[in-house]
């Protein structure tokens, strides 16, 4: 590994977006009458990471020990021109792909979950838990831990616990305890499988359980997403970006990257929003969770039980239970508050595109540039492959975020596996 | 001098009550005065102030209060309105005619920039218009260019609120936060409030060029307890935190 090269590229600060909107992020709203839940996150995050969730500063330093841990699980990851898949398409212009499926766990998770395990650790505390969807999360999160010897409980949204059992296994390998959500170590957990016993499970419901299981046991719970801290710290993938480009001399036309809760796609995107107004930038996500087209702007819950504080996003409703589709990390009900803000205010487009645009854009991806990509991934994959044959006249340079490698997802392709 | 200047919703916790406290406030220790009217939805407060709000909204008579806007006003103490938008916009004219009135000195609107952010210009004219002071309220999460936008709009001082939400705890830094406020507008008066503890917080956003504080929260402790005692011993000692 070239490190003299790798710091040229990798960021020294975590850019944090909230002081270049175009309007004022709306606070965190409580959740319930009586009780602060705002209060309530110096109990649940570590206070650095709670300060950074509040903080206005544009640029946060990133710690040297972060630094270093950056390093050793693959930063910077590469930034590729697609040129088999320009070729395949017809297209004039240029695609470029930034590879976060080049990362230890194979996915952007880590880029958070590596300093908020830090600040964890720094304090002292018991352990840290978190829920996850597809399993990127809570292969982070377990890595993340593990190095630096925490304990990890982490609770799967139940579907993809019994869809996903490679995943589940690669949280063991790295230390950490993983069980179905809902489940039987919380109050919530088993108030929800009383209730619904044949429930697929949330991550609104995995949430709700970390929270608790974070409050009972000293532990401190690991922000996936949603909240603006995680933004920041996955602003490492856009500023790598931007300075690969630079190296290359080129500059981006276009940004896609897909969104669950918005981590990866704010990350990848919002460095590029104090340029201006000239790079487009579309956030697109599935079809069968229509968060931008059906959703409402408006506060809502972050997790099911409403024990964290209400943000303003777009939501489908905190109730909603999602189809059990291919692209667990797409399933969560609502968007990030200042993504939401900017899709809003019309700076951010949206797109949703279908399982099947999805299957035909992985497999395309695959058999030009040899990439399987997540299917998470393969809706940014996809919107760009629409979005080049509905300009197929031009000749823009469009980049992508792949999130994450798809090998632990190949279930999805059925009987052509 | 810097400012101090204590915050009452109207009606808490009883019209009885909060006039008894009203009646022994020193008014020569402090400068200004701020009257929460009581909010349907005071989305920005945190559990103790909202509560106020709630109980308040249940108690608070006009009768009951003009005779303190008057006597407040004879002592050179500028009062001030807390009121949310979405409470007042339905009667807004009425509602500051009402103000001018009691003469009110201007309105604090937390939720105008934030859920109304389309109408705050022409909102902030209007009161210019009729030479009624609107107070600009800022937060962490207040984008630096709405800052200046917003802040170019009036002469009036700046409220600037340390915490998401009244009363809250979430660890800032405090040095950084003044330099960003200071340098985003130099010269203009600021008053912090929101979650502030501490003689000490007091000091230090003095000594970074602060102008002065709002008090809240902590009062509402005291009020709730009928502590007379250390209510005005409260507002002594701030006054001299300041005055230090």
């Amino acid at each position: 590994m070239i490190t003299s090269l790798n710091r040229d590229i990798m960021p020294e600060n975590w850019y944090n977006v909230v002081p270049d909107l175009p309007e004022p992020l709306a606070p965190p709203r409580d959740s319930k009458q009586d009780i602060s839940s705002i209060n309530l996150l110096n109990k649940i995050l570590p206070k650095e990471v709670l300060k950074q969730e509040f903080t206005f500063r544009r640029y946060e330093k990133i710690p040297d020990e972060v630094m270093e841990q950056y390093e050793q699980i693959g930063r910077p990851t590469p930034l590729i021109r697609a040129k088999n898949l320009e070729k395949y398409l017809g297209y004039r212009g240029k695609i470029f792909y930034k590879y976060e499926g080049a990362t230890a766990t194979g996915s952007h998770k880590i880029n958070t979950a590596i300093p908020q395990a830090y600040y964890a650790m720094k304090e002292g505390v018991n352990g840290v838990t978190t829920e996850t969807g597809a399993g990127q999360w809570g292969s982070a999160t377990a890595l993340a831990a593990s190095l630096y010897g925490l304990p990890a409980q982490i609770f799967m949204v139940r579907i993809s616990f019994e869809q996903k059992p490679l995943r589940k296994t690669v949280m063991n390998l790295y230390n950490g305890n993983v069980v179905p959500s809902p489940s039987t170590l919380t109050e919530y957990g088993r108030k929800i499988l009383k209730e619904h016993p044949d429930t697929p499970g949330t991550l609104g419901i995995g949430i709700s359980e970390a929270v608790e299981y974070a409050l009972d046991h000293d532990y401190r719970y690991m922000v996936a997403s949603v909240m603006n801290v995680s933004l920041t710290h996955q602003s490492v993938i856009g500023q790598e970006t931007k300075k690969q480009l630079e190296m290359l001399g080129e500059h981006a036309d276009v940004l896609i990257g897909c969104v669950g809760g918005g981590s990866n796609f704010g990350g990848f995107t919002f460095p590029f929003i104090p340029d201006g107004d000239e790079t487009e930038i579309i956030a697109t996500t599935a079809d069968e969770v229509p968060k931008f087209s059906k959703g409402d702007y408006k506060y809502d819950l972050v997790d099911s039980a409403g024990v964290l504080p209400q943000l303003r996003m777009y939501s489908l409703g905190a109730d909603f239970v999602p189809p059990t589709i291919y692209a667990g990390g797409l399933r969560y009900h609502g968007a990030s508050p200042s993504l939401s803000l900017l899709i809003n205010k019309g700076r951010i487009k949206s797109d949703e595109v279908t399982e099947s645009e999805v299957k035909d854009a992985l497999r395309t991806f695959a058999n030009t540039q040899g990439i399987i990509a997540a299917p998470e991934s393969g809706h940014a994959i996809a919107t760009a492959i629409n979005y080049v044959k509905a300009h197929r006249n031009e000749s823009k340079t469009i980049v992508v975020n792949v999130s994450g490698h798809g090998m632990l997802d190949l279930s999805i392709f059925g009987e052509k596996q | 001098m810097k400012n101090l200047i204590p915050y009452f919703t109207l009606g808490y916790p009883n019209n009885s009550r909060l006039c008894r406290f009203l009646d022994i406030l020193p008014v020569e220790k402090i400068n200004y005065i701020e009257f929460g009217f009581p909010s349907n939805d005071p989305r920005y407060d945190g559990p103790v102030i909202r509560n106020t709000h709630i109980v308040g909204n249940s108690n608070f008579s006009d009768s009951v209060y003009s005779r303190y806007f008057d006597y407040f006003y004879r002592n050179h103490i500028k009062m001030y309105s807390l009121s949310y938008y979405s409470d007042i916009k339905d009667r807004f004219h009425e509602f500051i005619a009402y103000l001018q009135k009691n003469r009110f000195s201007g309105i604090i609107i937390p939720d105008l920039i934030i859920d109304y952010f389309s109408e705050f210009r022409r909102v902030i004219e209007d009161l210019n218009k009729r030479g009624f002071e609107y107070i600009p309220f800022f937060s962490p999460a207040t984008p630096d260019s709405i800052i200046k936008d917003v802040a170019s709009l009036t002469d009036s001082w700046i409220y600037y609120g340390l915490q998401p939400s009244t009363g809250i705890e979430i660890p800032y830094e405090l040095d950084y936060t003044t330099e960003r406020i200071n340098a985003l507008l130099p010269g203009r008066e600021i008053t912090y409030g929101f979650g502030i503890k501490t003689d000490e917080d007091i000091k230090n956003l003095m000594k970074n060029g602060g102008s002065g504080v709002a008090i809240g929260t902590y009062l509402v402790k005291m009020i709730d307890s009928g502590d007379e005692k250390g209510f005005v011993d409260y507002i002594n000692r701030m006054r001299g935190v300041l005055d230090a």
